[in-house]
């Protein structure tokens, strides 16, 4: 059986999803199974009607400059590299606690959500793997 | 296996940045047949741990990591599906 690879993604930031994309993508490419819990102040990025994720105050000086050098470097969008993880077979599922909190429910996600699930479906999914926290 | 059946496949990832060749890699992977080989070009110097780590992880062969026209040129054979 394939090997898992689980993120728990909570952060609301732009720069937090940067490693969410990339290390999906990668775990994905590494023919792992990859599942994401979406929950708290992330969860928000993956409704239909949403703001990009905003910088924090405290990197704001260095955002341009960053947003720059992604360019320059071709870096896709953290949205990019999560669909193409799912096209390699991830798993994004929306907490369901989280998602009831927000009044959002699974026709107002886009179709980056496969599913919204409450805590121990995910944590069952990512049992005996790696997860980490973002 | 039908060793006739078998095809070099060439990948183009140069300009991508991690993980971009890797998951090109994956994708040509996952067309592939055992006993297949994929060149993977790139240009991030990323890829040369990365295709070891990955053919580690899936349990394929890298055959040869050289230089060559300014890109990092992997060769890998399919030993499993």
């Amino acid at each position: 059986m394939a090997e898992k690879f689980s993120v728990i993604m909570f952060s609301g930031t732009a720069d937090k999803f940067i490693p969410l994309g990339v290390l999906t993508q990668a775990a994905a490419a590494m023919e792992m199974e990859v599942s994401v819990f979406v929950t708290g102040f992330a969860l928000g990025a993956f409704a239909k009607k949403h703001m990009e994720p905003p910088f924090p105050a405290e990197f704001a000086a260095m955002a341009p400059a960053l947003a720059k050098g992604l360019k320059a470097a071709k870096v896709p969008s953290w949205e990019e590299m999560l669909r193409q993880a799912k096209d390699l077979g991830a798993k994004v599922y929306a907490c369901s606690m989280m998602s009831e909190v927000m009044g959002l429910k699974k026709s107002d996600f886009s179709d980056l959500v496969d599913d919204v699930v409450g805590a121990a479906t995910f944590l069952e999914k990512a049992e005996n793997g790696q997860t980490i926290f973002i | 296996m039908d060793a006739g059946a078998t095809r070099r496949r060439v990948v183009d990832a140069r300009d991508k940045s991690c993980p971009g060749p890797i998951t090109d890699l994956a994708l040509a992977y996952r067309r592939s047949k055992i006993g297949d080989v994929i060149e993977l070009w790139a240009t991030d110097p990323g890829v040369r741990a990365d295709v070891r780590a990955w053919a580690a992880k899936t349990g394929n062969e890298l055959v040869s990591l050289e230089d060559k026209s300014g890109a990092i040129v992997s060769v890998l054979r399919i030993l499993r599906r």
